[in-house]
């Protein structure tokens, strides 16, 4: 009996303890080091809520400038970028539940290898495919320089992050779609039901849980943007595509002295805005779960 | 046959540990990612193949500052040397974390101001105590395409070694489509050794940052007027790339970048100062340097600070190899060799004129002071930012992080 007490504890312990190690000890520092003045040198100086007051209500301060701007794009992104993560990989996920699509798996490769590649290379790869002088638009006489256009830059960055985005999901929907059984789709096409009565009234109230769990895990790392404006534009043109992260690790880890208390705040603020946003997804979503049929 | 087992496999384990034993090193950090980290990598292989007391291990740390604080703070796990840009140093010193060369000097005396370029060596002090050994200068210079040079008939230009910016407006309506007379690499640099040259300064006598200046503003508009006049590269594009494909006459990048320049087939290029947006008559390149330091560490023996020592005066004599990086190697013995003048920083070195062109700067908030310049300088040059907003702008957000950092310390 005391080894079978036990054997739970070794399944759960390395993830545990990495994940306290990893996750919460920096989490709760993190927290600790907004209410400071730090360095990253000297012992940090606590100030309470300055940083917090700084950002939030000093409309001469600079740092108050960052989080509004740096927030504001980083809500762009996501509202640009999630709906279509979800979206077309979904929408190819059914299609190649189609018994009569051959080479399901090749397919699948090759929208998963984007997501392999790292983000500089991407970039790198990218930037090619818009390059005014070499790229892809030329052969359409277009000179455009994406990089320094606001419209272009933004289609820029996501079409980078879609590319690498969609075969991860791809993957968990088409197995959601698999598990589905399909004696339920027979029965609706003894009553009569088109194909997309099928897909609303069986296959989404079917994939509801991974599709729930790809719609928060999406958001939240949509929030965290950073690689894609820093490797393509810079956060150009005019700071218009500087998304929250970028500001937050250039005074943390920017050249010069370190101001990680005013980073630590605005991540804190960004944290909260993550955390409020996956937890209305969640009631959304799971609220309205309770008691479905599937009709 | 257990018994013969289990002795074999006794002897074996023996043996490995033995030949575990932990060999002290000299552990270095360094930032040199690419090509330079290679050309450190076979200094320090050839160091290291003359047998000394401590071997180098070199260990390139592309995030190294972060790193370094990280390890400083925990106090364990500091380097034993590391190298360091000439732009930290007020920092390093005003949180004390380095130690004095005098303590390298005393088992070394090769290790002093006399030999090596003096403007790489003034850039380690700190409070009037000298903290570094000087590995090279490198900063910004600028290239030309000798081949567009004479199709526009311009070599006159460089007559004085010094181009400026209404020579350059000479070009204005001449250039053929595709063509540019100068590109915005490093631009930050460029303007920074202007202002200086016209009397600027980042900061006032009290250490007051001063970037929204008469001085500066005359700058930036001179750099406007190639822009407004169709001259340089456009905005958003690769204007390194395009000096490369020849379509530049000029490009305003780093010494480091002749390697890169040396690669491309038909690229026939010089080079020489950096345009000046005034009449020339006084010119600096803005440039920085590259330091070893030994950071304050009280786990470091005596004897791994000799073993320091000599690989530091070894690096002194046999830094040639540096200069293929492209950098301005700051070891006199090499600069003043006749080995050193066939690379093309070496006109960096061929007069008295050209050394004091080499500007670092020393201000204590230089790296805010160009990431505020930065943040505004393309979008003013470029027209989508009005310059009296922009520099305000820079101006304040400069401030900003100054008062923040002051809060700090």
């Amino acid at each position: 009996m005391k080894k079978n007490k036990l054997n739970k504890y070794f399944f759960i312990g390395p993830h545990l303890i990495l994940f306290i190690v990893f996750i919460v000890v920096p989490t709760v520092y993190g927290i600790y080091i907004s209410f400071t003045n730090w360095n990253l040198i000297s012992k940090p100086v606590w100030v309470g809520l300055d940083n917090f007051r700084t950002i939030l209500f000093d409309q001469n301060s600079t740092f108050y400038f960052q989080l509004r701007n740096g927030l504001k794009n980083t809500l762009y992104f996501v509202l640009i970028t999630v709906p279509f993560q979800i979206l077309i990989p979904l929408i190819i996920a059914v299609i190649m539940s189609n018994k009569d699509i051959k080479f399901k798996g090749l397919f699948q490769s090759i929208l998963y290898l984007p997501g392999l590649i790292s983000v500089s290379a991407s970039a790198l790869i990218w930037l090619l495919v818009v390059n005014p002088r070499l790229g892809l638009q030329n052969v359409f006489g277009s000179t455009t320089v994406w990089t320094v256009s606001e419209k272009h830059a933004w289609m820029l960055i996501a079409f980078m992050s879609l590319w690498g985005a969609i075969g991860g999901n791809l993957v968990i929907y088409r197995s959601a779609i698999n598990a589905v059984p399909q004696d339920l789709y027979e029965a609706a096409d003894l009553d009569g039901a088109s194909r997309v009565r099928k897909f609303i009234s069986i296959t989404l109230p079917s994939i509801r849980f991974p599709l729930v769990y790809t719609i928060v895990m999406s958001t939240a790392a949509a929030f965290n943007v950073y690689a894609q404006p820093l490797m393509t534009t810079n956060g150009g043109p005019e700071e218009k595509t500087t998304v929250l992260m970028m500001y937050i690790r250039r005074l943390a880890f920017g050249t010069g002295e370190s101001i990680a208390g005013m980073a630590s705040a605005m991540a804190l603020i960004l944290g909260l805005v993550i955390l409020i946003i996956s937890s209305l997804q969640f009631i959304l979503f799971y609220s309205s779960s309770k008691g479905v049929e599937v009709k | 046959m257990k018994k013969i087992l289990t002795t074999i496999l006794t002897i074996i384990i023996a043996v490995s540990l033995v030949g575990c034993k932990k060999e002290d090193k000299i552990t270095f950090w360094n930032p040199l990612t690419g090509d330079d980290g290679a050309f450190m990598e076979k200094i320090v292989e050839e160091y290291n193949a003359t047998d000394p007391e401590f071997k180098v291990e070199s260990i390139i740390t592309p995030d190294m500052y972060t790193k370094l604080f990280t390890v400083i703070n925990a106090g364990k796990g500091i380097p034993d040397l590391t190298l360091i840009h000439a732009h930290v140093i007020q920092q390093f010193g005003k949180l004390d974390l380095m130690e004095p060369v005098s303590v390298l000097q005393e088992y070394n005396p090769n290790l002093v101001k006399e030999n090596y370029l003096e403007q790489a060596w003034n850039s380690g002090e700190y409070d009037g105590i000298q903290y570094t050994i000087p590995l090279d200068i490198h900063g910004n210079v600028m290239y030309y395409n000798k081949d567009l040079l004479s199709k526009y008939g311009v070599e006159h230009f460089l007559d004085d070694n010094i181009v400026t910016v209404d020579e350059m407006l000479q070009l204005a309506g001449k250039m053929e489509e595709g063509d540019y007379v100068v590109n915005n690499a490093l631009f930050e640099w460029v303007t920074f050794g202007n202002l200086v040259a016209l009397g600027g300064s980042l900061s006032d006598e009290s250490g007051n940052p001063t970037l929204d200046t008469p001085e500066m503003r005359q700058v930036i508009q001179k750099l406007k007027e190639l822009a407004d006049n169709g001259l340089l590269t456009p905005y958003g594009e690769d204007g390194y790339a395009m000096f490369q494909a020849g379509n530049v006459l000029f490009s305003t990048d780093g010494t480091w970048t002749s390697t890169a320049h040396d690669s491309i087939d038909g690229l026939d290029y010089g080079v020489t100062n950096v345009y000046s947006t005034s009449d020339g008559s006084k010119f600096y390149n803005r440039s920085s340097a590259h330091l070893f330091s030994i950071l304050k560490n009280n786990e470091r023996s005596e004897e791994k600070v000799k073993g320091i020592a000599d690989f530091l005066d070894f690096v002194r004599e046999n830094s040639l190899v540096w200069a293929e990086a492209g950098q301005i190697v700051a070891s006199k013995e090499i600069f003043e060799s006749e080995e050193y003048t066939k690379y093309p920083q070496s006109f960096f070195t061929s007069t008295e004129e050209e050394k004091e062109s080499l500007y670092i700067f020393d201000y204590e908030y230089y790296n805010y002071a160009e990431q505020a310049l930065a943040s505004v300088l393309n979008d003013i040059v470029y027209g989508n930012v009005d310059i009296d907003e922009g520099m305000k702008k820079a101006q304040d957000q400069l401030k900003d992080l100054i008062e923040e950092s002051e809060k700090s310390n």
